[in-house]
């Protein structure tokens, strides 16, 4: 059998060349998007609506008992926050349809209303009449439009391992930021724990968040009503709360390996393990849905809210809560705007947090954004540290005086990457602060 | 000599037939890489000179200036630094790797069958998985890699590795991505040796050929088609790394790629202008190190 070997440059090489270019291409041909609008329809029996929230569904009964009273078969879609807000923008960007209602975010409630991409919800539903029952409603209005409306009640939290404390001869709990820290140093130099406090250094979401709460349990607030920073003299509480929160990785009250860990994983794998004894910047309703379960915790009963410290006394507290809204694009607006109105009624949530039994709860659900029902919830002892928590939620605000800027994601994570670099040690907290504050002057002006 | 078939004739309809199959046979795939590949990056080619960002409408020409925004951008900046290392450490561990896996499996061997089974399962895994897993190895207080070293001194218990120290991290990142797509370069370079004549081998050793010249000489030229497209896929795949660093290392400056920059400033920003015009500058790069590496490494081989 007679071979030949040949190796040459040739016509071949050049085909493999094309090949690599048009592989590159098509991997970088992401960009492009579909026009055309979906035409709405008024009909609000009959259709089936597509619901898309970074959430499970809620049990199918709840669903089907939906579908029962109003004729709208509801068709869920699951998908993770961060890959709903892309697709949330795309979809927007390119006018087409991709839910009937969907997940409406605190903080992007600035940039949505500019845009347009969602329908101001009082077209549908009263939502004067909702407002004092619902006081996060604030955190979904801009421009004096309703773009959603809260279905649970997210607000931050403080959180503390009372056993911990006890262990540690703290009785009484601090009330303010410096008692605070000298509790949390009293706790690691009795050796019980090494690391009591846990803040999320991770560049994401959490770490910006964190600060926010602790500018304003210092008294402040991160930027004025025009957008400019508020943060940049070291007076002002912005400044003293990256301050504190730096130094406290700096110190060693939070664990140096925290410099990667995100909000979540903080609370589940520093706090529901019993290594931290507290964060200050915790997720309401963690205690029940998280703490107090014995499958993903080994602090049972131990975890407590206790009244935010702030500069002098007890502060207020953040909302941050998760809003349900009808993008421009849906196909069924009004059916939408009906499964709304019954998805964050009151009964409703009583359901889904559980208090009329197992079937009827919702896995994930946090806590009513009702505060009617979140007293009742309270008074019937239904809900773990339901008094802290329903006064709490009585003077909860919203993070931004008159709703999050129409630039906060890109401010944020001005915020994330250069609070996490500080932490890290490749800048200083002047330079932090000067890196977020130009962000904002240059996003705000 | 035979005369042409008539038209109409059935002689002559088989042969239009025949002649129009291949065209037919290549119309969907062509139909799909127009409009799912060519058609887009002509949209994105278009649209990366366009100040398109619905915070800031109309959409309007603006020449070069997304160009000058990218170039003015400290993140944009960093992270490309930032590929340029996972490019650099990505294409030669990946490709030092599967040339070394595909000769340890070029032989027959009891097992092989299952060992290329394993090899090929972090391929199949997503990024994100990936990343996941990843994160357990690196964590500092609990992580496999940390228990390894301060168990061998070489670190202390709860030592950082991951956001601490630029260079470390982004080749601790590099490196999950390196465990991804060795696997297929192993692959495409062992397909390159199996074609390889064992005569040739045969006649070397004849010949007095060692196996350490063996490989030199014969085994890697032979290889040379399969080792270029190795180097290609591991490229575009370093070049466009976004999983691993965005799971990692979050949105941090220490590991963020051009990809994650790209997804930053179209939908964090809504600055879609600035997001198609990196995408184009990122396509343009691999279009062109692609093209070097071809000329460079790829030899045409026939038996």
């Amino acid at each position: 059998m007679a071979r030949t070997l040949s190796s040459t440059r040739g016509r071949q090489g050049r085909a493999a060349a094309a090949a690599a270019v048009v592989l590159a291409f098509a991997l970088a041909a992401c960009g492009g998007g579909s026009s055309g609008s979906s035409a709405a329809s008024g009909k609000t029996s009959g259709v089936t609506i597509t619901v898309t929230l970074a959430a499970p569904a809620p049990p199918k009964d709840a669903l089907a008992a939906f579908t029962k009273q109003t004729g709208i078969t509801v068709k869920w879609v699951d998908i993770d926050w961060d890959s709903l807000q892309t697709k949330i923008s795309a979809a927007a960007a390119a006018n087409t349809y991709f839910a009937d209602a969907t997940d409406v975010d605190w903080s992007r409630v600035g940039q949505l209303g500019k845009l347009g991409w969602f329908y101001p919800i009082e077209q549908f539903l009263d939502t004067k009449a909702l407002a004092p029952d619902m006081p996060q409603i604030k955190s979904f209005t801009v421009g004096g439009h309703v773009i959603g409306l809260p279905y649970d009640a997210s607000f931050m939290v403080t959180t503390v391992n009372k056993q911990m404390f006890t262990k540690a001869g703290i009785t009484t709990m601090p009330a303010t930021l410096d008692e605070y820290t000298s509790d949390l140093k009293k706790l690691q130099s009795k050796g019980i724990s090494a690391h009591p406090l846990d803040i999320p250094f991770a560049a994401a979401e959490g770490l910006s968040t964190y600060w926010y709460e602790t500018t304003g349990a210092l008294g402040g607030t991160v930027l004025d009503q025009s957008g400019k920073p508020r943060f940049t003299s070291p007076g002002s509480a912005g400044y003293k709360a990256a301050e504190w929160m730096i130094n406290a990785i700096k110190t060693g009250l939070v664990p140096k390996g925290n410099i990667n860990v995100t909000d979540s994983q903080g609370m589940q794998t520093l706090m529901a393990k019993g290594q931290a004894a507290s964060i200050y910047s915790d997720y309401s309703g963690n205690v029940g849905s998280l703490y107090n379960v014995p499958s993903s915790s080994s602090v049972v009963n131990q975890v407590k809210y206790i009244p935010t410290p702030g500069a002098t006394g007890a502060a207020a507290n953040w909302s941050n809560p998760d809003g349900i809204g009808i993008p421009k694009q849906a196909k069924y607006p009004k059916a939408a705007a009906k499964f709304i109105q019954w998805f964050t009624s009151e009964n409703q949530q009583v359901d889904f947090a559980g208090v009329n039994g197992p079937s009827k709860a919702w896995s994930t659900y946090a806590l009513p954004s009702h505060l009617s029902a979140v007293k009742a919830m309270a008074a019937k002892g239904n809900l773990v540290g339901g008094d802290a928590l329903s006064a709490m939620l009585a003077t909860s605000k919203p993070v931004f005086e008159g709703g999050a800027p129409s630039w906060y994601p890109q401010f944020s994570n001005s915020v994330y990457t250069n609070l996490h670099a500080a932490a890290a040690g490749s800048e200083t907290v002047p330079q932090a602060i000067t890196a977020i504050a130009n962000t904002a002057n240059g996003l705000a002006s | 000599m035979k005369a042409a078939p008539a038209a109409g004739s059935p002689e002559g309809s088989r042969g239009h037939a025949a002649k129009s199959l291949p065209y037919l046979l290549v119309t969907p795939l062509a139909v799909f890489i127009i409009g799912l590949a060519l058609v887009p990056a002509a949209f994105t080619i278009i649209e990366s000179f366009y100040r398109a960002n619905p915070l800031d409408p109309p959409t309007r020409f603006d020449g070069l200036g997304n160009f000058r925004r990218l170039f003015a951008n400290n993140a944009v900046l960093t992270s490309m630094g930032n590929t340029a290392v996972y490019v650099a450490v990505g294409v030669v561990l990946s490709t030092v790797l599967g040339i070394f896996f595909a000769v340890v499996l070029r032989r027959p061997f009891r097992g092989r069958g299952i060992l290329i089974a394993v090899l090929i399962l972090p391929w199949a895994l997503p990024g994100v998985v990936e990343g996941i897993l990843w994160t357990g190895i690196y964590d500092p207080s609990s992580g496999l890699l940390n228990g390894v070293l301060s168990s061998l001194h070489l670190a202390s218990h709860g030592s950082v590795l991951l956001g601490d120290n630029r260079w470390l991290t982004i080749i601790l990142i590099e490196l999950v991505q390196v465990w991804q797509i060795t696997p297929l370069s192993a692959l495409l370079v062992l397909a390159a040796m199996q074609l390889m004549p064992q005569e040739l081998f045969q006649a070397a050793a004849i010949d007095g050929c060692g196996a350490w010249q063996s490989f030199w000489r014969i085994t890697l030229p032979l290889a040379r088609p399969g080792i270029a497209v190795a180097v290609v896929q591991a490229l575009i795949a370093t070049l466009n790394v976004f999983d691993q660093p965005y799971v990692l290392n979050g949105a941090a400056t220490t590991g963020s790629s051009v990809t994650e920059q790209t997804y930053f400033i179209s939908f964090q920003n809504l600055d879609f202008g600035g997001g198609y015009a990196l995408s184009l500058l990122i396509t343009l790069i691999t279009m062109v190190v692609s093209l070097i590496v071809v000329r460079a490494v790829y030899r045409r081989v026939d038996y």
